[in-house]
């Protein structure tokens, strides 16, 4: 029983049984689909149209009350589908069923009456694609099974070969090999009809079924915001540094990593230039749900092939031993045929034992080749994200236009070049797309080698920079300590101070710690303890720099700023100094000779400890022309070794130690409570319970002191403590153990550790005395 | 290879050739020109006609005219223009040039030198 009803079709009432009417549309519909981009689409599907109305009328005169599924099937037959135009496509898997079609049956009704006798259509069954394979056809299976593009699935597999290897192994080894015919409706292709660039965002657009805007809207968003935020950096020019920071990482990067995709696919992806090729870019709508039912679909057969493997095993435990044997010759079967469907699989390669080679050496390539991939992307956006966060620096060490430019070459040409290269060459190879174009390579070729020349100039010249090094003297007036005795220790900020933290990482070790647009911060600062020739202690101080001429290496040595200043016998020294931007980097250092008499005594403090020194040396002697980077500089070998956190007496023989080193004091990140009552102030501290062994010797809270204030009605309390947990009073060292010193108006508070063993996460009481 | 691939494309070659042969006697009709080029044992799908048609007639080597049905909507019948016309005769000539010497090369039946075996010297 069917439903007829009545349509105007070019001008004329037809009859028409639903479903025909049904088939009737799909067909114009695709019609106008494969015609999208002719530039007479209309005409052509109007002249089709009224043939159609035509052959209808034919019917109907002839004695037929309606048009059926037949006639439509027959009029379309003779008209011929789209995927039959183009007939010089012969490849009748991938022009299957293009035809957006979310009615399975009329799918098939579809195909059988277009297709005939052609390979049955195995949805819903997971086959291994022997038409269409790499290695296995593991993937192609895959993708036929869940209605996606054989590419993605490959590419997916080998990216994550590592994780996959043994998955891929084991389909191969189960599932069964089938010349299925391809379900794939849907692949990626650069739309040559609707493009602005590469036609890349409109294949894109075509895949997902979208407008074509909104993948232009992405690829070019970070853009316009990059554009945008920078007019808006010129025009506020005072915002500080980390504020257009973070939306500039963000958009530089996305932007970057979105630019170099594009080109990607832009080289990897081909055009559809076919129109199955067409068809398939706008076929089927790839989405969840799709993928839903056909999981759906397979998840009900899997239940009935579940109790069917239920029933086997009884019978198995019926009659073990004739199943073992049955079973025995299914696996060996089953082996057989993996056999010699591994050997088949490679066969055109020559002998059988090639051929197992060739297989291995294949699964070895795609392995490797996916770990390449892989870590070249990984490098890649490192390189992208170190690119962004060096920089900054870039105006400390470059100089001038020239270098810049050079800089930006040797960054684009000689570094980022040849990943995009080589990623680009496995994508292609995964997809299979065989390149007609050599002068792709050429052209990658020619650019490498300008990147190369690039950066030999570019370390030329850097070199060139870098070449005389020059230093000022200086002896500082002290005034002689009365104990006898000099405590050397770096606690001053310098001016300008921006965050020890830098992208998060740990730069105490690096030589400069802070960095900014204008200035940054180095420490590369030394002390050389020699043995003075009267009984006073002298201190010169010697600043180094570097430049082309001796002059105006003398010049920016003379611009360092580091003042050093004596309080009876504690010397304080900066923890580092500034360079301008204007000076640039040029291996600026400050050199600290402490000249100390015999019998008397020295000790430097573990700040002393932060200070990084190294040298660029521009080594000419050895016919190596180039930089070196050198930290342990013995300029001066003749001064004393020193240890920091250890007290020194001067001996005709250097120094000598007086005290055993002591520890350093521990800190550690940890969460610190304070919890006042009307009866106690509570501080807790929480932190790994560390020994030296991991204890980190330059950490330190980030905080120097923290006061806390305690009120009541009648008193009032004044805690201070300094950079360490630990309470120092001003003057002298206070072991972690003692107790806690803390002044109010004219009381004392008494101080207990409840913890006596984590003396290193103190939970310090303060009981209330008064 | 593919031998159905390879029998499209020697039929597509031709097609428009095929196509203006028949509309160059007189006014056509599209599904005529199917049933004239099937009945010379030429296959060709009305919808790859209507469009090639459409593409000819903007390229101004056809023009058209309506003509009332008694079944069905007013056909379109196609004839040549002055310019199709130029165009059908280059492409007869280039057609006749081609057809003699594929015959001549087909229809060859001598057998050609013996290619010396050089297997051995590898």
């Amino acid at each position: 029983m069917k439903k007829i009803i009545n349509i105007n079709f070019q001008g004329r009432v037809i009859p028409i049984e639903e479903s025909a009417y049904d088939i009737l549309k799909q067909y114009i519909d695709s019609l106008r689909k494969y015609f999208a981009n002719e530039d007479g689409r209309d005409e052509i599907i109007n002249d089709i149209e009224s043939r159609v109305a035509e052959l209808f009328s034919d019917r109907l005169k002839r004695g037929a009350n309606c048009i059926t599924d037949e006639d439509i099937n027959s009029i379309i037959a003779s008209i011929g589908r789209p995927e039959d135009f183009d007939a010089i496509d012969a490849e009748p898997a991938a022009t299957g069923n293009a035809n957006a079609n979310t009615d399975q049956q009329q799918q098939n009704t579809y195909q059988q009456a277009a297709q005939g006798p052609s390979m049955p259509y195995s949805k819903g069954r997971f086959f291994r694609n022997a038409d269409d394979k790499i290695i296995g056809g593991v993937c192609s299976g895959i993708a036929n099974y869940l209605h996606l593009d054989p590419v993605i699935v490959r590419i997916i597999f080998a990216l994550l070969f590592g994780v996959l290897f043994w998955v891929y192994i084991l389909l191969w080894v189960i599932v069964p090999s089938q010349s299925v015919q391809s379900s794939i409706t849907k692949r990626l292709f650069r739309n040559a009809d609707d493009k602005v660039i590469g036609g890349v965002c409109g294949g894109l657009a075509s895949y997902f079924n979208i407008d074509s805007w909104i993948p232009r809207l992405i690829f070019a968003l970070p853009f316009i915001i990059g554009i945008v935020s920078s007019s808006f950096h010129t025009l506020f020019w005072d915002w500080n540094w980390g504020w257009h920071f973070g939306p500039r990482i963000i958009t530089n990067s996305l932007g970057s990593t979105l630019f170099i995709t594009y080109i990607i696919l832009w080289i990897a992806v081909p055009y559809a230039s076919t129109a199955s090729e067409k068809l398939e870019m706008r076929g089927e709508k790839v989405d969840l749900n799709t993928i839903r039912n056909t999981v759906n679909d397979d998840l009900a057969s899997m239940k009935t092939r579940a109790e069917k493997f239920g029933s086997e095993v009884k019978e198995a435990a019926q009659n073990l031993g004739e199943r073992a044997k049955e079973f025995g010759s299914t696996a060996g079967s089953r082996a057989k045929d993996f056999g010699a469907e591994a050997g088949t699989t490679l066969k055109k390669r020559g002998s059988d034992f090639g051929s197992v080679i060739g297989t291995l050496f294949k699964i070895f390539f795609f392995f490797v080749a996916g770990i390449i991939a892989l870590s070249l992307f990984g490098v890649l956006i490192g390189l992208l994200f170190g690119g962004m966060s060096v920089y900054p620096l870039k105006n400390f060490v470059l100089e001038g236009f020239w270098e810049n430019f050079l800089a930006w070459i040797v960054l684009v040409f000689f570094l980022a070049l040849p990943l995009v290269g080589i990623i680009t060459w496995l994508i292609r190879r995964i997809m299979g797309v065989r390149s007609r174009r050599h002068y792709l390579g050429f052209v990658f070729g020619t650019l490498w080698v300008i990147g190369l020349v690039a950066a030999i100039f570019l370390v030329a010249n850097i070199t060139h920079d870098f070449k005389s090094r020059s230093g000022v003297d200086e002896t500082l007036s002290i005034t002689q300590p009365s104990s006898g005795k000099i405590f050397i220790q770096a606690n001053v900020k310098p001016g300008t101070y921006y965050d020890d933290n830098w992208f998060g990482a740990d730069m105490n070790h690096a030589p400069f710690f802070g960095l900014s647009d204008d200035s940054i911060m180095l420490r590369t600062v030394r002390i050389n303890v020699i043995k003075s020739k009267d009984s006073s202690y002298h201190i010169y101080k010697v600043r180094f720099s570097r430049s082309p001429s001796t002059e105006r290496a003398k010049q920016l040595a003379s611009n360092i700023r580091f003042d050093v200043n004596q309080q009876d016998s504690i010397i304080s020294l900066p923890k580092g100094f500034a360079v301008e931007r204007d000076d640039k980097f040029r291996n600026q250092q400050v050199l600290l000779i402490v000249e100390v008499p015999v019998g008397k005594r020295i000790e430097m403090d573990e700040s002393i400890d932060d200070y990084e020194w190294f040298n660029v040396n521009i080594d000419r002697r050895r016919g190596k022309r180039g930089i070196n980077v050198n930290f342990d500089d013995d300029d001066l070998n003749n001064s004393c070794r020193w240890e920091s956190n250890v007290e020194y007496v001067m001996t005709d023989n250097c120094l000598e130690r007086v005290t055993e080193r002591r520890k350093k004091n521990n800190h550690k990140d940890g969460r610190f409570n304070m919890k006042i009552d009307k009866n106690k102030v509570e501080i807790e501290a929480n932190g790994d319970d560390d020994d030296d062994s991991n204890n980190h010797p330059d950490k330190k809270p980030s905080t120097d002191t923290a006061s806390f204030r305690y009120h009541n009605n009648k008193k009032k309390i004044d805690i201070k403590i300094d950079s360490t947990i630990n309470i120092k009073t001003s003057t002298t060292q206070v072991d972690p153990n003692s107790s806690l010193q803390s002044t109010t108006n004219d009381s004392v508070a008494k101080c207990e550790e409840a913890s006596k063993q984590h003396s290193h996460s103190p939970f310090l009481v303060l009981e209330q005395l008064f | 290879m593919n031998i159905e691939n390879t029998q499209s494309q020697m039929r597509k070659g031709i097609l428009e050739f095929c196509i203006l042969s028949i509309i160059r006697r007189g006014e056509a009709y599209p599904s005529d020109i199917v049933d004239e080029m099937r009945e010379a044992g030429l296959q060709i799908l009305e919808g790859t006609l209507y469009p090639l048609l459409t593409r000819l007639k903007n390229a101004e080597m056809l023009t058209y005219r309506w003509v009332e049905s008694n079944s069905g909507p007013p056909r379109k019948y196609f004839s040549l223009t002055d310019k199709g016309m130029t165009f059908y005769k280059e492409l007869e000539t280039t057609w006749n040039e081609l057809a003699n010497g594929v015959n001549k090369l087909t229809n060859k039946n001598e057998s050609l030198p013996i290619v010396p075996d050089n297997t051995n010297t590898n």
